[in-house]
């Protein structure tokens, strides 16, 4: 029985080893915020952090992240206020919204290793992320503008760090 | 899409009342109960239905929403417009889904999402709804102020007495005065004085959507997010066929191996539903997956087991060829005499590939038997009709009687529809795991298997002539065959009904599938035209045709476009001149110069008549409102010349290898247009036959914009939908079954794909038309004719692949 952590909390997986950490995440654990898609790892709704990274959950088994921290769209932020989430809703940018826990986590492992990226760099890093009603254009603008709420943090936190 | 045969029932009256429950007291407008006297006689506490909206003691107003969510936002449109009229504050504003079950049929009516209607067909009624609560609200509030009516108004959830200058909250009203105001139907609904456009608060504002919030942390509930108690798990096996195979054996030697499995259900397929459907029954999902591929299923493949997208192509073109075995949908004129006498004679043949909806949710249904009812939980797109099917098929499986089976449909949000849900197979599916089982049965298409039983846009085949003469055009003749979807919904003549039919030109009054037509009847000034439409049922079971956003705008825009430019340099003239000069606004495409229609007319927009006809008294409709064709093809002609001037059409220099191509398009009806052009730049490259849209310029006028961020956000995902159907989605039938399987074979375009998008959206104060799927008809054609005025390569299929762009240069050299 695999002993997984999601979202800073521990859990047995009742099911084999060989199972993709999809289904125990969302049938088991419901936590039904991370979306099944494709299965195979070709559109990105069920992406979630394995240590950091962004990780097609569909394609990993539950025996290969064991000890490992993993995080889901519902562990992102306490108050659903992420910058990335905070951009999201600024820029009004899903519709029927199925593949936007895959593309939040995306875009949030995506600025968490750059967080200045060019146009170039968030299509290459978004690319993965299949959206079928086409909210493309909002969300190259909303990576844009989380960047920006996340540098400004850090600056407002680094002038309080020199002044104190 | 079947027609109800659920008796409509006769109302005369609207109630608005406030009742004291054990909940608090409460405001509902709405009707009667049915099957009760009128209101007086009741008890007040007894009242219970609002089909519109509900205000509670606290002030906040839950705006009931029979639409689907499916992307559109819809709920926050509908909310507007009520609460435009209400003058109640955006930040009370709650929304809700009533449940689906025959009692609130009769209440709420068809809860039907299709056709870009939902804004076009509620807001008339929801702006009356809502004014009718405010004028309750204001003579109610005059009581509570101890003031005249007259001098007190109504804004943000509060009466105000001009008089005085006290105010009192629509919470505190309801609780000081017992409301019960009767609005006689049609009389008093017609006589409220509605606000003029450029007068609204609520209305035309970039409000953030309702459902937004819940989408961006994982909490929005979709229909495959839903738990019950001791549920099972189903996947399908994939069958042999898309459609007509038949299940001889099921081996589950290998399947019982696995811990888990619980068992094989071959699905009752009696009713011509779910055909060769076999359902592997697991505790959890994964399991159901591994047991249905260990399943071993003989089948008799059916009738349509040999047939490839081919053969269909093949027989069109054979079918088309006997003119007499069209009917006419468009007639005008004297097409055949106008050819003969023409100076020449243009004739091109197109062909459109099968694309499939592809929703990122995968067809799911859970359904869970309760005391003896039949509890669906899904996300579809017409709740109603999956209660009447679900209805229709177990009482074939049960042998009850339809009134003796009770189904309530919980609806969920849609993580996409597109089209592709309304149709009911994975509810029938699982409500007959459930009756086998014995238990809950919550069943999941898997992605493979939702490509193998989806409803896809059928083939279609076209044959073009335009007569030229004195540098005009003079007649076109447009005959198409492909698969029809009404059959299939036992829609037509033939099935006992016709309201597909209302524009149909046939003195033969034949069956003209409009769901399948449609688009060709386009709103330019050609004295002589004639559009024939030729049948392919053989198409239709093979593969399920069914309706893909815009349904068949989404290839006849193409065609009609794109043979629209050959017309042009035929004749020597700019596209983009010739288009103006057609789009003159007169004769039938003039549009209805009324502030409304007559009910019954050709003009009678169906999903009105659909919605009015039930359970509305269909005897003296709705107040009519102003039709969306008003303006005609001027409107189209003004889209037109901002989109050209947006793109710099003629003025701007282009690099080598790059050309414009314009497209205009009125989806999504002949009878509910919406007014949209389109100019697309391209630049091929001549080497590999690849090109890249380097900018979309799109111009659209809805009449009224209720949400301009939000209808922006339909327009672009239009475009893109629009985008992807030419450059890259295209579905093929091998020996009868539909041959990709998931995004390695079927590739939707994606962020670099993608081009910038100048969208210029026109209030023109009209009565509001539909913005989520028009917008997607004119991209395919634009391009195609940017490709033209690139390269002088014409690809008259679609999509359009590089090959098909290489081979035309290597044609051309």
């Amino acid at each position: 029985m695999p002993n997984l952590t999601i979202n800073g909390q521990s859990y047995f997986a009742d099911a084999p080893p060989d199972t993709p950490l999809l289904w125990v995440i969302r049938e088991d654990l419901r936590l039904t915020g991370t979306k099944y898609g494709c299965g195979v790892g070709l559109c990105g709704s069920c992406t979630v952090h394995i240590d950091g990274h962004a990780v097609r959950s569909c394609a990993v088994t539950v025996g290969s992240v064991e000890g490992a921290l993993i995080t889901t769209i519902e562990g992102l932020s306490p108050a659903s206020t992420h910058p990335v989430q905070q951009a999201w809703i600024e820029h009004q940018v899903p519709q029927c919204g199925y593949c936007q826990s895959g593309q939040i986590m995306q875009a949030a492992a995506l600025l968490s290793k750059n967080p200045n990226p060019s146009e170039q760099q968030i299509v290459d890093g978004m690319n993965g992320n299949l959206c079928r009603c086409a909210t493309y254009s909002r969300i190259v603008g909303a990576v844009r503008r989380a960047a920006e709420i996340m540098n400004r943090a850090a600056e407002i936190r680094n002038e309080g760090a020199s002044h104190g | 899409m079947v027609r109800s045969t659920e008796s409509a029932t006769t109302r005369r009256e609207f109630l608005i009342r406030s009742a004291a429950t054990a909940a608090g007291a409460f405001l509902s407008i709405g009707l009667p109960p049915l099957a009760s006297s009128i209101a007086s006689a009741q008890p007040i506490a007894g009242f219970t239905p609002s089909i519109w909206f509900t205000l509670t003691p606290d002030g906040k107003v839950t705006m009931h929403i029979v639409k689907a969510e499916m992307g559109q936002h819809i709920g926050t449109a509908l909310a507007q417009i009520i609460a435009e009229e209400l003058e109640v504050k955006w930040e009370d504003v709650r929304l809700d889904s009533p449940l689906e079950s025959v009692e609130n049929f009769a209440i709420y009516g068809l809860a039907y999402t299709v056709n870009s209607g939902s804004v076009t067909t509620e807001f008339d009624r929801l702006s009356r709804a809502g004014a009718a609560g405010r004028m309750a609200l204001i003579e109610a509030g005059a009581l509570v102020l101890g003031a005249k009516e007259s001098d007190c108004t109504a804004s943000n959830s509060r009466v105000t007495d001009n008089v005085s200058g006290r105010s009192v909250s629509y919470g505190e009203i309801i609780q000081k005065v017992k409301i019960d105001r009767k609005f006689a139907y049609p009389d008093d609904f017609k006589a409220i004085k509605l606000k003029a456009s450029g007068t609204y608060n609520i209305i035309g504002k970039s409000i953030p959507a309702l459902d937004i919030p819940s989408k961006v942390n994982g909490q929005a509930r979709y229909g495959i997010d839903v738990f019950l108690p001791n549920m099972v798990y189903g996947a399908l096996v994939i069958p042999r066929t898309r459609y007509g195979s038949k299940v001889k054996s099921i081996d589950d030697s290998e399947a019982r191996k696995i811990p888990g499995f619980v068992k094989a259900v071959k699905v009752d397929d009696s009713m011509g539903k779910c055909t060769g459907w076999v359902v592997a029954l697991a505790e959890k999902f994964p399991v159901a997956v591994k047991a249905a591929q260990a399943l071993k299923v003989q089948v008799d493949p059916g009738p349509y087991a040999g047939i490839n997208t081919g053969d269909l192509f093949a027989e069109y073109s054979q079918t088309i060829k006997n003119a007499a075995a069209g009917a006419n949908w468009v007639l005008e004129g004297d097409v055949d005499k106008s050819l003969a006498g023409a100076e020449k004679v243009l004739e091109m043949e197109y062909t459109t590939d099968m694309v499939c909806h592809a929703t990122m949710e995968p067809l799911n249904a859970t359904v869970h038997v309760v005391d003896g009812a039949w509890h669906v939980y899904t996300g579809t797109q017409s709740t109603s009709f999956a209660r009447m099917t679900l209805t229709a098929y177990l009482s074939k499986v049960l042998g009850q009687k339809p009134e003796e089976i009770k189904i309530y449909v919980h609806e969920s949000v849609l993580g996409g529809g597109f089209g592709g849900k309304q149709d009911y197979d994975e509810i029938l599916a699982a409500a007959y795991c459930a009756k086998e089982v014995g238990r809950p049965v919550k069943l999941i298409q898997t992605r493979e298997s939702t490509f193998a039983t989806s409803f896809p846009r059928t083939p279609t085949y076209h044959k073009l002539k335009a007569g030229l003469k004195n540098g005009q055009l003079v007649a076109m003749n447009h005959d198409i065959c492909c698969g029809w979807m009404g059959p299939r919904f036992s829609v037509g003549k033939k099935y006992g009904t016709d309201w597909l039919q209302l524009d149909s030109w046939d003195a033969k009054k034949e069956d003209i599938d409009q769901w399948s037509i449609g688009g060709s009847d386009h709103w330019y000034g050609v004295e002589n035209r004639r559009v024939r439409a030729f049948d392919s049922e053989r198409t239709t079971w093979a593969v399920q045709a069914s309706a893909l956003r815009t349904v068949s705008n989404s290839y006849n825009v193409f065609v009609v476009e794109s043979f629209m430019d050959e017309v042009a340099h035929a004749l020597n003239r700019d596209p983009l001149e010739i288009r103006l000069a057609l789009l003159n606004g007169k004769g039938s495409a003039r549009g209805i110069p009324n502030a409304g229609y007559a009910p019954g007319t050709s003009s009678d927009y169906y999903m009105d008549r659909l919605w009015i006809s039930l359970p509305w008294p269909n005897d003296n409709s709705w107040p009519a409102y102003e039709s969306t064709t008003v303006g005609g093809a001027l409107r189209l002609a003004n889209c037109l010349r901002i989109a050209a001037g947006r793109a710099g059409w003629g003025a701007k220099k282009l690099q080598p290898n790059t050309g414009m191509g314009i497209a205009v398009s009125s989806a999504e009806e002949r009878q509910s247009p919406t007014w949209v052009a389109c100019i697309a730049e391209v630049t091929v490259d001549p080497q590999t036959g690849q090109y890249k849209i380097n900018r979309l310029t799109i111009a659209m006028d809805p009449g009224t914009v209720i949400n301009p961020l939000n209808a922006k956000a339909q327009i672009q995902g239009a475009a893109l939908w629009g985008t992807s159907q030419v450059m890259a989605e295209r579905l093929t039938l091998k020996d009868g079954a539909l041959e990709q399987s998931n995004f390695h074979d079927y590739q939707p375009i994606r962020l670099v794909d993608v081009p910038p998008i100048d969208v210029e959206l026109i209030d023109s104060g009209h009565h509001p038309s539909g913005v989520g799927e028009p917008a997607s008809t004119v991209v395919a054609p634009a391009v195609a004719n940017a490709i033209y005025n690139a390269v002088g390569v014409r690809v008259r299929h679609m999509p359009i692949t590089a090959e098909a762009v290489l081979a035309g240069f290597k044609k051309k050299t």
